[in-house]
């Protein structure tokens, strides 16, 4: 519980004069799973493209096993074991379930150009491997059917299921993900959930970005709240649910919060 | 179901039947066709097709429009003609020289690759444009607008290869060999990521694909297979000057790989015999041939949408055979290359 | 070589063809923006205005150099419109991949220039002098009133063109459209007239550039695909799809081509165009206007 996998030093982010990510402080424990909620425009997604490098921090630092990585890019952080999903999904459409989850595994082969055209022996144990795990992967989450799917074509919630069997593929330390239940309906959220722990039980550390409260509660073990780019809150989900701040944040200054976040907190 | 599920659709019988019988057409060919001016246009078509098929991997699968393939066409040509004539290299090593030349020409296009879209388009325009002003300037080198002459025939092992038929061989057989490498190279792993790339830049990116690195080896590549097709076009015609390296010999290239249908190898094949072949069979019209040249290509824009492979896949399917499956790929037609520009630019 | 007449000439001579290659650019931008199509086929159109503009004038000898040029604007609006009525529209309705209809671009460009071979011959073919001979003196500075006029007359098309963009309902319609399509369609825009406006702008635009560039040098079946080339090159100088990033990018272009070719290397004038092209998208990677915006 001790080791901090992650940890931020007043990160900031500015875009022009708007300040989403004000000099937070935060730091996610080795095998946990922390929540990231706030309202509407509170700077979640920026400080989770923060730390995937997705965007670059105006100030502060980041260190990731105690490593400074301020100024490592997308796919040098992947490599290090940091994966992410995306918002709005980001699959390759035009290939199939399994090829969407090999590239996870990009990063841990080595077979170039030559052993392609070779059919060299590490080529072929390679694609072997790239091929097994990555039907693992899909399993994993449920997909297991539809590895010869064309991406494009899978249903929304599968879609959703294949980005993580992508991300989880080559069990990363950490792994972001970015409204994961956005668009799921209960069941599918509640198997989410599922998911999520099960990941976490592998020995990956999770830190969730998530507008359903049902999730963000049932599965976190601890959750940071975020409002205007600042830390407003952190704790246990019993306590953040208590915490008067919090409501205020929520419900006052007459913002009106979304429909199931009014569900979850009231 | 117990079978373990693999990542790239494994060949048909009827694709091996299709590919062995096409391989066999090519190699019996001058069999029965012997007249020497259809065997130098094959020979032709073939050197065309291996520069299509690098840039078929290079716009196909990784989403690079590059409209300046004829300047590493060029190098290759010029890189062979040169060492042949000049410093008397015997072919093989020149042959390879010329491939190894072109592609450290390409190491040039290393920080373009980060542009996106028309913006690389058009810086590779820009470099297609330089080389040629460089042959045709550079007359100390490279013999300037009079061309460099007298380029020897191939010669293999102390015989020279007189008879076109040789020639044609050797030709078809440099593509085959292209060919069977970029298939290989397309179901692998390099052939996944750079696939990955173009459809999807930053989900790439989040799983630890080298993007830029990989973008500049398939620049590598595509100019390495140019690079060679250069070195076999020095030798089979045997006189070069700058104007068959110039910006529109690269648009032709682009049109091989768009006609043949974006994404599938054998497409930049058929696209690259179209090219080539039409305009022959056209001569008899006249002034009237690069008239109908220029509507065919607009028809067969209007009316395949998948190129010529998706025109041939059609067919097959409408009998009931499938030989197009393999030749055709396994994906439908690549959209924009890039963003488009005019979303980018409304936000300002 | 650093007299002071001969470098207002090359200044005055840059600008005039700066102009020239920002009205084609102007089309390019145009086109790109409202469909994301390179069309290019613009330095055809340009080519086939110039060509008709100097048939009207043998039809006609009399003909006043505005109107020549009127007839020239014309004549390649209506190859423009006819292009995108025939062809890119069925392209468009198909579905068809953009990079697709860029190809069939180029074969259209392909067909236009070997019709106007057929038509009009393969010779060059010497356009009278427009705007006469007699140099005019400025400030003791004599300069070519060839020129002077073709400077005048493409600023005045392209203000004319932005007052056109900015003031009249059809105008903002337009930069509605190339926007934002379906939000425009919605707002009662109808997409196919707007398509045509564009492409009929483009097309005029074109065809003054051609009527200035053969009465500069010559009218000639092959005029258009270089200096179409170059055009589009302007325009991604100037930022891909920006109006004033086009006007701005042809007559930088112009310029830099008229110095160094004189100044540096007359054999490698386009070279050194496009060197510095690719190094300003290198800096700024989508051309002035990204690099304008920056610094904002």
């Amino acid at each position: 519980m001790a080791e901090v996998l992650i940890e931020s030093s007043r990160l900031t982010r500015r875009f022009g004069g708007l300040v989403a990510v004000d000099a937070i402080d935060f730091a996610v424990n080795a095998g946990t799973i922390h929540g990231l909620i706030g309202p509407n425009g509170a700077g979640k997604t920026t400080l989770l493209n923060l730390i995937a490098a997705f965007y670059s921090p105006s100030e502060g630092t980041l260190r990731f096993r105690g490593e400074d990585i301020t100024r490592h890019g997308p796919a040098r952080r992947a490599r290090a074991g940091i994966r992410r999903t995306f918002q709005n999904l980001k699959l390759f459409a035009e290939m199939t379930a399994l090829q969407n989850a090999s590239l996870g595994l990009h990063a841990s082969n080595a077979a170039g150009v030559f052993d392609a055209i070779a059919g060299t022996p590490r080529h072929r144990r390679e694609e072997r491997a790239i091929a097994d795990a990555a039907y693992d992967s899909l399993a994993f989450v449920g997909l297991g059917p539809y590895s010869d799917v064309v991406a494009g074509t899978l249903a929304y919630g599968h879609r959703r299921l294949l980005e993580i069997a992508r991300a989880i593929v080559a069990r990363p330390a950490l792994l972001l993900l970015d409204e994961p239940a956005a668009g799921l309906n209960a069941t599918e959220a509640a198997d989410l959930s599922g998911l999520i722990r099960r990941i976490q039980a592998q020995g990956t550390t999770v830190v969730l970005v998530e507008h359903h409260m049902d999730v963000v509660m049932s599965v976190c073990d601890t959750i940071t709240v975020l409002n205007y780019g600042r830390k407003l809150a952190e704790g246990t989900p019993s306590a953040i649910q208590e915490n008067p701040e919090v409501i205020e944040a929520y419900l006052g200054h007459g913002q009106k919060p979304p429909p199931q976040e009014a569900h979850a907190v009231s | 179901m117990s079978a373990a599920p693999a990542l790239s659709p494994r060949w048909s019988g009827q694709s091996r039947v299709a590919a062995f019988v096409f391989i066999a057409a090519l190699l019996l060919f001058p069999v029965f066709i012997t007249d020497q001016f259809t065997l130098h246009m094959m020979s032709l078509v073939a050197i065309n097709a291996m520069v299509a098929l690098g840039l078929q991997l290079l716009f196909g699968f990784s989403g690079q429009l590059s409209i300046g393939q004829a300047a590493f066409y060029g190098i290759g040509a010029y890189t062979s003609g040169l060492l042949t004539t000049k410093l008397g290299v015997p072919f093989p090593a020149a042959f390879l020289a010329s491939a190894v030349v072109a592609s450290a020409a390409s190491l040039l296009m290393v920080p373009i690759t980060r542009l996106s879209g028309i913006y690389l388009a058009v810086s590779t325009i820009g470099f297609s444009i330089l080389v040629h002003l460089v042959l045709k300037n550079e007359e100390w080198l490279t013999g300037g607008t009079f061309g460099l002459i007298g380029i020897p025939r191939v010669s293999l092992f102390g015989y020279t290869l007189r008879n076109p038929v040789y020639s044609y061989f050797l030709c078809v057989g440099s593509a085959l060999a292209v060919y069977a490498a970029l298939v290989r190279l397309e179901r692998s792993r390099f052939g996944r990521a750079i696939n990955a790339i173009r459809q999807n830049e930053d989900a790439a990116r989040s799983n630890g694909v080298a993007v830029t690195f990989l973008k500049s080896q398939c620049f590598m590549i595509a100019a390495f297979v140019a690079g060679l097709a250069g070195s076999l076009y020095a030798h089979q015609v045997r006189y070069l000057a700058p104007d068959d390296f110039t910006f529109w010999k690269s648009i032709e290239f682009l049109f091989m790989v768009v006609i043949g249908g974006v994404g599938s190898l054998f497409g930049a094949v058929l696209g690259a015999a179209f090219v080539v072949l039409l305009p022959e069979w056209l001569r008899e019209i006249g002034d009237y041939r690069m008239l109908v040249f220029g509507a065919l290509i607009v028809i067969v824009m209007l009316f395949g949408e998948a190129g010529l492979a998706g025109f041939l896949r059609t067919i097959s399917r409408r009998f009931g055979r499938a030989f197009g499956r393999h030749a055709a790929g396994m994906r439908p037609p690549a959209a924009t290359p890039g963003p488009s520009p005019s979303k980018q630019d409304s936000n300002g | 070589m650093a007299d002071q007449t001969y470098f207002w000439d090359l200044l005055v001579g840059g600008l005039a063809i700066g102009c020239v290659y920002s009205l084609i650019a102007l089309g390019f931008a145009m086109i790109i923006r409202a469909t994301g199509i390179i069309h290019f086929a613009q330095g055809e159109v340009m080519m086939l205005g110039s060509m008709s503009a100097l048939s009207a004038l043998w039809l006609l000898p009399r003909l006043p150099a505005v109107a020549v040029m009127l007839a020239g604007m014309i004549a390649a609006g209506v190859v423009s419109v006819a292009m995108e009525f025939f062809v890119y529209r069925t392209l468009r309705v198909r579905r068809i991949p953009i990079m697709n209809v860029i190809t069939a671009t180029v074969g259209m460009s392909i067909l236009c220039i070997n019709a106007a071979r057929i038509i009009w011959g393969s010779e060059p073919l010497r356009y009278p002098d427009l705007f006469g001979t007699l140099a005019y003196a400025f400030a003791g500075v004599r300069v070519s009133p060839q020129l002077v006029w073709i400077m005048v007359m493409g600023l005045a098309v392209m203000g004319i063109l932005q007052l056109f963009l900015k003031h009249t309902r059809t105008g903002l319609a337009m930069q509605a459209v190339a926007q934002d399509p379906d939000a425009a369609q919605l707002m009662g825009a109808n997409l196919t007239k707007m398509m045509v406006y564009t492409f009929g702008i483009a097309g005029i635009m074109a065809g003054a550039a051609g009527v200035m560039l053969g009465s500069l040098f010559f009218s000639f079946f092959q005029m258009g695909f270089v200096t179409g080339l170059k055009g589009f090159i302007a325009a991604t100088l100037g930022g891909l799809g920006s109006i004033g990033g086009a006007m701005l990018g042809g007559i930088l272009f112009g310029l830099i081509e008229t110095f160094s070719a004189v100044y540096l290397s007359s054999a490698y004038k386009d070279g050194i165009g496009m060197v510095l092209l690719i190094f300003i998208l290198l800096f700024s990677p989508t051309g002035l206007v990204g690099l304008w915006k920056r610094h904002r």
